[in-house]
């Protein structure tokens, strides 16, 4: 405080030639001041000589000793101007007149370049400036100096050396590589200090105090102001109340009056007040109530705190409970038993497990479930027993084993009394149903595809397809008039009349009794399916390329049905009893008319791969199989759909058969089973179709992924015949 | 023609939302909207499309309903929480400038909401309240039993406290306790409140400490809810059963942790008015039925009796207002308890007063509050040491005591006066779950089994598994099956014994007739004719029964596996389903079933063991 009035009075005493005694001065303060303050206003102005640094040095917060040293400083300076020495700041410029010009000029003073010069005079070296020194490292200098020589690096030795140097000097731990000079540079205790300041996070001023008084300059006591700083009078709204204020005062009041406002209204912190009852007007909601949260499950012996031992987890179960996810375990504890109460501890889940319950209410969905409670047994369908549907094959008769290889067709005489069998190896075998006896025994030239018995009992024949060809065999021990119709009917003597569009295929016919008597050639690729009209004068066969023909016995002619066919043909079936023709492609089933030459429907069954199909001796019904193990039953009137889709093969259904005469049929698959099923056609539109399943026949083994590959009914009789891949025709009788 | 559907205008679009929609259209924060959630009991909903009710796109997300939200959007609460995001933000504003008084102005008018139309709009009637309490009560014990932490306010927890404390009070006053069960979890309550059966979960007296991986913000939200709700349910029990809510506390007392003994229940002098409307019809039925007691008393013993019986109402609800204060009870009031005593006497009454006769003091390592709330609320009285905390009703000294429940090895001990051994011979002393065994049992069960320092038998659920399930009450499952053998042993000797008899033609007789009841009558009366005894006869059809039974179900089995395949893919996946349930329950059984005959056998052979040990 002293030294701020001394400061200001310092500018009084610039003013007035007499120096003041400070004492008196701060005595009589307040009112020399007013008087200095008035002196020196109209001095002031036209003195150029007082400096505006004043209150920056004074803001600067110095100590008080260099401020005092500051205001002599400037004292002598203002007393004495003249002085150039004692002015480092500003050297004063000397006015002459101008030889050249004439006019008087300025001439400063010789800039004298010492530390308080701007330009360092610090004699260095190397003058290369503030350059990156690495710019040096493969040369034998490190610099310039002022006269553009070279300055040479100085002898620098190798780490031993440096680390005896460090060994030998106790000052060494105190000097600096030079980057500059590429020596080592001892430090003063200034820059130490420096360090160390920086270092601790301190000012590095080593003169700096943060902690010093501060200074009023224009406040505090003798320094108040007396006089307005202007001469205009007061305002009235000085000293009269405000009418707004009041107004808006008295709205505040009015309100209170009136109980609008409560001041200061008593916090409602008890509880006493916030209950009241709440349900005691039953007001009808308009909303139905909100479906409650399902109740949590109550607790089990398992978690009780002494349950009964069966409870306790093995070590295995414990491992394995502790091995599994949270969120994947049957139960969130472990059942544990404690042989008193006062030893159960507290559950350590409890709040994660509140948590969690909290979590299920507000996010997790609500579905409002309706828990069956039903035995399960009673969505078996009620289907009328197997035994009240017999007869249907139960048993293995016999079985007729035909060597190693796999047999793929067989067919029945249209009287059941034989069966033509044949293997892949092109054996082909006729053998006796009832006995099992091979009466005769043909060998094919190549693979046999398909064998088929005709239908029509007045001729007795059956039809070998091959790889190309097809070739008619009559068996032996015919009676002598059944021979003679067979051989007059395949073999005619005057050969019919060639149609107009003659085909590709020629029949030929031969009279050795060892060969074929009738052959049709000219196939391409083997024929794997022959198929008959009822009545036994068409036939239709398949290729393995997907050719279909059609044959006409009588007339000795062929022709082909179609163009074109989109997809390979699977199969194909006469419809038994219109001119209708079933064609099954990889997917689809078409069924076509053939006397109008047009489709009339295409079934869907829903199959990636038809593997066969029948047709029920109706005609309105019919079944497709599919490698993917899927059975359709199609009601031709009421859909193009599949009216049911069974499932129950475990790999590929291979045959279907529907029985000619009784309501069976059956089907064989690669898992080496065949299964019968009752089928009843009712004649009433509105009752569904009764498939009943009866019996699964198992005896054939599976050999290469393949199990039984067709599967036929014996005409007359409720016998189903199978042929597998094992090699053998098993019979099966009721 | 009819006008053209747009996409997305109608069905599954536009009955859901999905939840960051719901967030945007009602403009709040996440957590706004989580609390909004939570308060008005909105849940998400599961579609049947969830493409179709996410506009096509199958991202995971959660649906709510559009009206839900709707109706969120018009929710006062929302309102409120706007307007607190709006003084929060001038709340820091003046704290951030230093204005202190305008800061504490505005903290002074912190806009609160009330969840009372909440309350009421999810619970239309006080059943439907009752019903869903399950929760809420769990959160306010566990929360009683918390730490006040910086996030856990102390005054929350005082008021979980006292909650905790007023539930207790009304569940042993009106004797409503039903089961208890002491898990590793807790110990699990159900009490049946107004027809309601409310469980809950109270975990051991242990200080608990909310860890990391838990919401606090959510189950403060929860808790929040909860509070009012159960405030709104305590009022309303309170009131019916003609009682003061809140209870007054007593500061001191509460001071000397005397805990739930802190409250007093107080009979409402003036009883409210509809709490009078509603007790009017019961109590007109109460005095009907003591009029009609006293008229025929009166006709056997006259006026003597009449007053017995009133001497014995009053101390009945002397007894049943157990916090020890001078009953100054006037005969309305006395009505007014007798009324809902008449009332909660009607269920289970048997039960309710199962401690009745008994007086139980606590050893100082069991947990108080637990007994303490269990013997009272079957009808007990119970006392226990001051370590366990003031208002113990009487000393250990006392003579009434007749159990003390002790949960310590037995020591013998050499000093012991002559005083101390005759008392110790005229209690009994018992383990803690003596008294849980007894109420779920709803009986007094022998005190050998549970004396002190023996190995307890096993506590079980009183709550019950599922239908079918093993059940480890079944005396040794082994037994039966060995009990059946006998007894198939001895008909056979008796059938042996009959064989050269009239045995052999029964036989034969009733082997053809089994399955038809016709046929069996026949055969009866045949039987009868011939002079067979009717015993006879009986034994025999039960084994031709028995032995037709086995072979029969095979065929039976083969013929529905294959009527499988013609069940619709629908009805064979639902079948699968069940069947695998009831194998799963299956195994689970017969796993429990295998491990306790293992026991038994090793059991058994230590018996033995030590049999044959002693015998040498």
């Amino acid at each position: 405080m002293a030294s701020v009035s001394n400061s200001r009075k310092r500018k009084a005493t610039a003013a007035a030639p007499v120096p003041k005694d400070e004492q008196q001065l701060s005595a009589s303060a307040l009112e020399m001041l007013s008087e200095d303050e008035q002196d020196e206003e109209p001095e002031s102005d036209d003195g150029d000589y007082e400096e505006f640094p004043e209150i920056d040095i004074a803001s600067d917060t110095d100590d008080e000793e260099d401020e005092d040293v500051d205001e002599e400083e400037e004292d002598y300076s203002s007393d004495a101007s003249g002085s150039d020495t004692q002015l480092p700041i500003f050297p004063k410029a000397k006015v002459v007149i101008s030889d050249i010009t004439g006019e008087p000029k300025k001439i400063y003073p010789e800039i004298e370049p010492d530390y308080d010069s701007d330009s360092s005079t610090e004699d260095d070296p190397n003058r290369v400036g503030n350059v990156p020194m690495h710019w040096y490292d493969d040369m034998p200098h490190i610099g310039y100096d002022i006269n553009g020589r070279k300055v040479l690096r100085p002898l620098v030795g190798d780490e031993l050396d440096k680390f005896l140097k460090t060994q030998e000097d106790p000052s060494a731990w105190m000097s600096a590589l030079d980057k500059n000079t590429q020596t080592e540079k001892q430090l003063s205790p200034e820059e130490l200090d420096l360090i160390r300041r920086l270092y601790q996070g301190e000012n590095p001023d080593a003169g700096y105090d943060p902690y010093e008084p501060t200074v009023e300059w224009f406040t505090g006591k003798g320094k108040e102001e007396i006089m307005p700083l202007s001469a205009a009078p007061e305002p009235k709204r000085r000293w009269i109340p405000s009418k707004w204020e009041k107004q808006k005062v008295m709205k505040i009041v009015r309100a209170i009056r009136q109980g609008r406002i409560v001041p200061s209204k008593p916090k409602t912190s008890s509880t006493e007040s916030r209950f009241y009852a709440i349900w005691s007007d039953p007001t009808p909601s308009l909303n139905p109530p909100p479906l409650p949260a399902p109740k949590p499950r109550l607790p089990t012996h398992a978690e009780s705190y002494n349950p009964p031992e069966e409870y306790l987890p093995t070590e295995e179960e414990r491992k394995e409970w502790e091995g599994t996810d949270k969120e994947d375990r049957e139960r969130d504890f472990l059942p544990q038993k404690y042989s008193a109460l006062r030893l159960v501890p507290a559950y350590d889940q409890f709040i994660q497990q509140r948590f969690g319950r909290q979590l299920d209410l507000y996010l997790a969905p609500r579905i409002q479930r309706t828990k069956l409670r039903i035995d399960p047994n009673s969505l078996i369908p009620k289907l009328p027993s197997p035994n009240s549907l017999k007869p249907f094959p139960t048993y293995k008769c016999l079985s007729f084993s035909h060597g190693a290889s796999r047999l793929r067709c067989i067919s029945a005489s249209p009287d059941g009394a034989w069966v033509i069998s044949a293997s892949e190896d092109g054996t082909i075998s006729l053998w006796e149903v009832i006995v099992g006896r091979e009466v005769k025994k043909w060998s094919a030239s190549g693979k046999v595809g398909s064998v088929s018995w005709c239908p029509n009992q007045e001729s007795y024949y059956f039809i070998v397809g091959l790889e190309g060809r097809l070739e008619f065999f009559i068996p032996p021990n015919l009676p002598p008039s059944l021979y003679t119709f067979t051989k007059k009917f395949l073999a005619p003597a005057t050969l019919p009349p060639q149609p107009a569009a003659p085909s590709p295929l020629k029949w030929t016919s031969s009279s050795d009794p060892e060969k074929p008597l009738l052959v049709i050639a000219n196939l391409s690729g083997l024929v794997k399916q022959i198929s008959w009209h009822p009545r036994g004068d068409y036939f239709a066969t398949v290729s393995s390329d997907g050719g279909v023909w059609i044959h006409q016995v009588t007339k000795r002619h062929s022709q082909s049905p179609f163009k074109k066919i989109k997809g390979t043909v699977q199969m194909v079936l006469f419809h038994p009893k219109k001119p209708n023709f079933f064609v099954a492609t990889q997917t689809y089933v078409r069924l076509y008319n053939l006397s109008e030459q047009k489709l009339i429907k295409t079934l869907m069954p829903g199959i990636k791969w038809i593997s066969s199909m029948s047709v029920h001796p109706s005609g309105e019904h019919i079944i497709v199989g599919g490698y993917d193990r899927k059975l359709c039953w199609f009601d031709l009137e009421l859909s193009d759909k599949p009216y049911k889709i069974l499932r129950y093969h475990a790999r590929a259904i291979r045959s279907l058969h529907f029985h000619p005469t009784y309501p069976l049929f059956a089907s064989s698959s690669d898992d080496g089973t065949v299964q019968i099923f009752h089928a009843r056609i009712y004649h009433d539109l509105m009752t569904d179709p009764l498939i009943v399943p009866l019996k699964i026949l198992r005896g054939h083994t599976v050999k290469d992924g393949l199990g039984v590959l067709q599967v036929e009914w014996v005409p007359r009789q409720p016998w189903l015949l199978s042929a597998g891949a094992d090699g053998k025709v098993d019979l099966w009788c009721s | 023609m009819a006008r053209l559907k747009q996409k997305g205008k109608a069905g599954a679009a536009k009955a859901y939302v999905t939840r960051s929609a719901a967030v945007k259209k009602l403009q709040i924060s996440l957590a706004d909207f989580r609390r909004l959630c939570i308060l008005k009991g909105i849940f998400p909903r599961e579609p049947r499309h969830r493409k179709k009710a996410n506009k096509g796109s199958s991202v995971p997300t959660t649906f709510y309903y559009a009206k839900d939200i709707a109706y969120l959007a018009h929710e006062p609460v929302l309102r409120k929480l706007r307007e607190h995001k709006a003084f929060a933000k001038k709340l820091s504003r003046a704290i951030g400038r230093g204005e202190w008084s305008t800061a504490k102005s505005l903290d002074d008018h912190k806009p609160t909401y009330r969840l009372d139309h909440i309350i009421k709009e999810r619970y239309p009637t006080f059943i439907d309240a009752v019903r869903d309490i399950d929760d809420a009560l769990c959160m306010i014990f566990l929360f009683a039993n918390l730490p006040a932490t910086s996030r856990v306010s102390t005054a929350l927890i005082d008021n979980c406290t006292r909650l905790a404390a007023e539930w207790q009070l009304y569940i042993s006053h009106s004797h409503s306790l039903r089961k208890v069960f002491l898990s590793i979890k807790g110990v699990y309550y159900q009490a049946e409140v107004m027809g309601q059966t409310v469980t809950w979960l109270v975990p051991y007296q242990f200080t608990q400490n909310v860890p990391a991986d838990v919401d606090v913000r959510v189950m403060l939200t929860f808790l929040e809810l909860y509070q009012t709700l159960l405030g709104f349910v305590f009022f309303k029990l309170y009131t019916d059963a003609g009682l003061v809510y809140p209870p007054p506390l007593d500061s001191k007392k509460d001071d000397a942790a005397a805990g739930v003994g802190a409250f007093s229940l107080q009979q409402v002098t003036e009883p409210h008015i509809s709490g009078a409307k509603r007790n009017l019809e019961p109590k007109v039925s109460a005095k009907d039925v003591r009029q009609t007691i006293k008229t025929i008393s009166s006709e056997v013993a006259g006026d003597e009796q009449t007053d017995n019986l009133a001497e014995e109402d009053e101390d009945m609800t002397a007894e049943e207002d157990f916090v020890p204060q001078p009953s100054k009870s006037n005969p309305e009031e006395a009505a007014v308890l007798s009324t809902f005593k008449s009332l909660s006497a009607q269920e289970g009454s048997a039960i309710a007063n199962l401690f009745t006769p008994y007086t139980f003091w606590l050893s100082r390592e069991t947990s108080r509050p637990l007994f303490e709330f269990v013997v009272r609320a079957f009808g007990g009285k119970i006392g226990w040491p001051a370590s366990s905390g003031s208002g113990s009703p009487f000393e250990e000294t006392d003579g009434s005591i007749t159990h003390v429940i002790i949960d310590r090895p037995f020591v013998e001990r050499s000093s012991e006066t002559q005083e101390e051994r005759e008392r110790r011979l005229q209690r009994k002393y018992i383990q803690p779950q003596w008294v849980i065994d007894c109420i779920n049992a709803g009986k007094i069960l022998l005190e050998d089994n549970y004396a002190q320092g023996k190995p307890l038998p096993p506590h079980l659920s009183p709550f019950g598994n599922y239908e079918g399930a093993y059940d480890p009450t079944a005396a040794g499952l082994g037994d039966d099956v060995q009990m059946s053998e006998e007894e198939s042993d001895e008909e056979e000797k008796e059938v042996e014994a009959d064989e050269d008899g009239p045995g052999s033609r029964l036989a034969a007789l009733v082997a053809d007739a089994t399955e038809d009841p016709d046929a069996l009558r026949v055969a009866e009366l045949t039987a009868e004719a011939a002079g067979i005894d009717h015993g006879a006869f009986e034994r025999e059809v039960k084994k031709t029964k028995k032995a037709k039974g086995k072979p029969t179900p095979v065929p039976v089995d083969t013929e529905e596996d294959m009527n499988k395949m013609l069940m619709s893919s629908k009805k064979r996946k639902l079948y699968e389903r069940m069947k695998y349930g009831q194998r799963k329950k299956d195994t689970e059984r017969t796993k429990l079933e295998q491990r306790r005959k293992e026991l038994d056998g090793v059991k058994g052979r230590r018996k033995k063991e030590s049999v044959v040990h002693s015998q040498t």
